[in-house]
């Protein structure tokens, strides 16, 4: 049997940094699974070796058993991977529904010749791409700003926002990259929500997340990452509990 | 009245020129100080073709310029394809200065400093254009056409795209999205602005030479962007006739013409340095 997304051996460095040794590990189809472990330890560089954003110097990602081995993202996330930025990356001039609409596939005048002379084919078009945009705001809660430009959203819409966007792009895979820092009490909520309804809507979840609390509450699995090195998986319950594993992640602090 | 026809012919000329740099300036970010260099290539291909043994009329004329337009633009723009960044500036002004040293001095083909005088006016379907009024006409049907395809893409989702590119461009390569092919089809737009500016100038003055597209035409279409504002219709068109008015009214005042020169040349950079410090949105624009 394949895995549905599979790591094998991914190896990377940056200069003299080491950030990815031998690194492997399996992500099952409609789980929420959290990459967790001490900063610098790999988890956003996996993030870009699966998405494109970085060719590994070694090791492969398959996707429902197909190699992503030197696609670029675009291809990616046509293959059915979206992800998130840790710094967001919005389109801070653009309103949020604008946000959605571009991450929205196959849409028609992309390009200067459909817009030019096909333009009512391109209203229509604009249309069907603002109601579907609408729906996804919705979806996440954010319907009522979706004419809002980015920078007036505060920072939790913003990463809702995030959110909206990759669900735009129609993936089954999302890859959050720290969904829920720096929320407030009430917004996390709100995100631990959201993660755990599109889980039961089929989508498949892959989350950086440092919070532990966050963590517990929506992780069916448990990667634990340390020095580009998979050191252990298991349940939350389970990897919490191992005394070694936060000596790791406290750094000895506690 | 014909001096407020080639007022406005010149006019819509540099709104065009105009929607090409706001095209990759403004709404992508791909910022070229060599759109006079691809205004030039369209005007001297124009101005071949129409003076040729034996002549092509001037709706080829202006096919063939503004194919080789978007070419030589997709080309010139290529090292920004890939990068984006500041190099880029670097760049763009060598390929400027590059095509100056050829509009000068490649004799054979361009007349050299000299330039190209006996340019034919443009006849269209046999009919033969001759009064400064038809041409005003015709520039202001080019106008018109470059002014509705540029609304038309910045209505559509190309527009959208090409913004969020502007802001973000691997974010809008993480949502799917071809960026190199958005950006090529950009370029091509703006070659394509610019080489109908470029058939369109040759034929309403009949006479072409290299200083018309040089690093100062650049910057100027720069100017214009930026006084008119970047990234909007009303932005492109507003910098154009306002800055080509300037001459016009300097010209009222009572000084030499030897200093009207130095003295617009001046102005302009005043006005481009003032815009960018204390209203960097320019008239009717965004920030830039």
């Amino acid at each position: 049997m394949t895995a549905y997304l599979q790591a094998a051996g991914l190896d990377h460095s940056f200069g003299g940094l080491h950030a990815l040794r031998a690194c492997s590990f399996e992500v099952e189809q409609g789980r929420i699974t959290c990459l967790v472990g001490p900063n610098g330890a790999g988890k956003t560089t996996i993030f870009n070796a699966i998405t494109g954003f970085l060719r590994p110097d070694g090791g492969h990602v398959t996707f429902r058993g197909r190699s992503l081995n030197g696609l670029r993202p675009q291809a990616i996330v046509h293959a059915g991977i979206a992800r998130t930025f840790q710094n967001l990356r919005l389109f801070t001039d653009l309103s949020a529904l604008d946000n959605v609409m571009v991450a929205l596939p196959r849409q028609f005048a992309e390009e200067p010749l459909g817009a030019i002379f096909r333009p009512l084919r391109a209203a229509r078009g604009q249309t069907r791409l603002r109601a579907d945009a609408l729906r996804i705001l919705d979806h996440v809660g954010l319907a009522d700003r979706a004419r809002e430009v980015v920078r007036n959203l505060s920072y939790g819409e913003q990463k809702l926002l995030t959110v909206a966007r990759v669900l735009a792009t129609g993936a089954e895979l999302l890859l959050l990259d720290e969904p829920a820092s720096g929320l407030s009490a009430g917004a996390l909520d709100a995100v631990m929500t959201l993660l755990r309804r599109l889980q039961t809507e089929g989508k498949t979840l892959l989350v950086v997340e440092h919070n532990t609390r966050v963590v517990q509450q929506i992780a069916d699995e448990v990667l634990f990452l340390h020095q580009g090195h998979l050191m252990a998986r298991g349940s939350p319950q389970q990897i919490i509990a191992d005394p070694a594993l936060a000596e790791i992640y406290f750094g000895g602090a506690i | 009245m014909d001096f407020l026809y080639s007022y406005l012919a010149l006019a819509a000329v540099y709104v065009m020129l105009g929607l090409s740099t706001n095209l990759l300036v403004g709404i992508v970010g791909i910022f070229s100080v060599s759109q006079a260099a691809v205004f030039g290539v369209g005007a001297y291909i124009v101005a071949h073709f129409l003076m040729a043994a034996a002549p092509l009329s001037f709706l080829p004329a202006l096919a063939i310029a503004m194919v080789g337009c978007i070419a030589l633009n997709i080309l010139v723009t290529l090292p920004a394809l890939r990068v984006s960044g500041d190099y880029f500036v670097v760049t763009s002004f060598g390929i400027q200065l590059l095509a100056t040293a050829v509009f000068t001095n490649w004799t054979a083909g361009t007349g050299g400093a000299n330039g190209l005088p006996g340019i034919p006016p443009p006849d269209l379907f046999g009919y033969q254009m001759a009064s400064t009024f038809q041409l005003m006409v015709l520039c202001l049907c080019g106008l018109l056409l470059a002014c509705t395809c540029f609304w038309l893409i910045m209505r559509a989702p190309f527009g959208r795209l090409l913004r969020a590119i502007r802001e973000d461009e691997h974010a809008v390569a993480a949502a799917g999205k071809n960026v190199l092919r958005a950006k090529v089809s950009a370029a091509a737009l703006a070659g394509a602005f610019a080489g109908m500016a470029g058939g369109l100038y040759a034929t309403f003055l009949s006479f072409i030479d290299p200083s018309s597209f040089d690093l100062d035409s650049s910057i100027l279409l720069l100017t214009m962007v930026v006084v008119g504002g970047a990234r909007t219709l009303a932005g492109s068109i507003v910098g154009p006739f306002l800055l080509l008015a300037m001459p016009q009214a300097l010209s009222m005042l009572d000084i030499p013409t030897t200093i009207a020169a130095a003295a617009r040349q001046l102005i302009y950079g005043l006005l481009l340095i003032a815009f960018m410090l204390f209203r960097p949105q320019g008239l009717v624009g965004e920030r830039l």
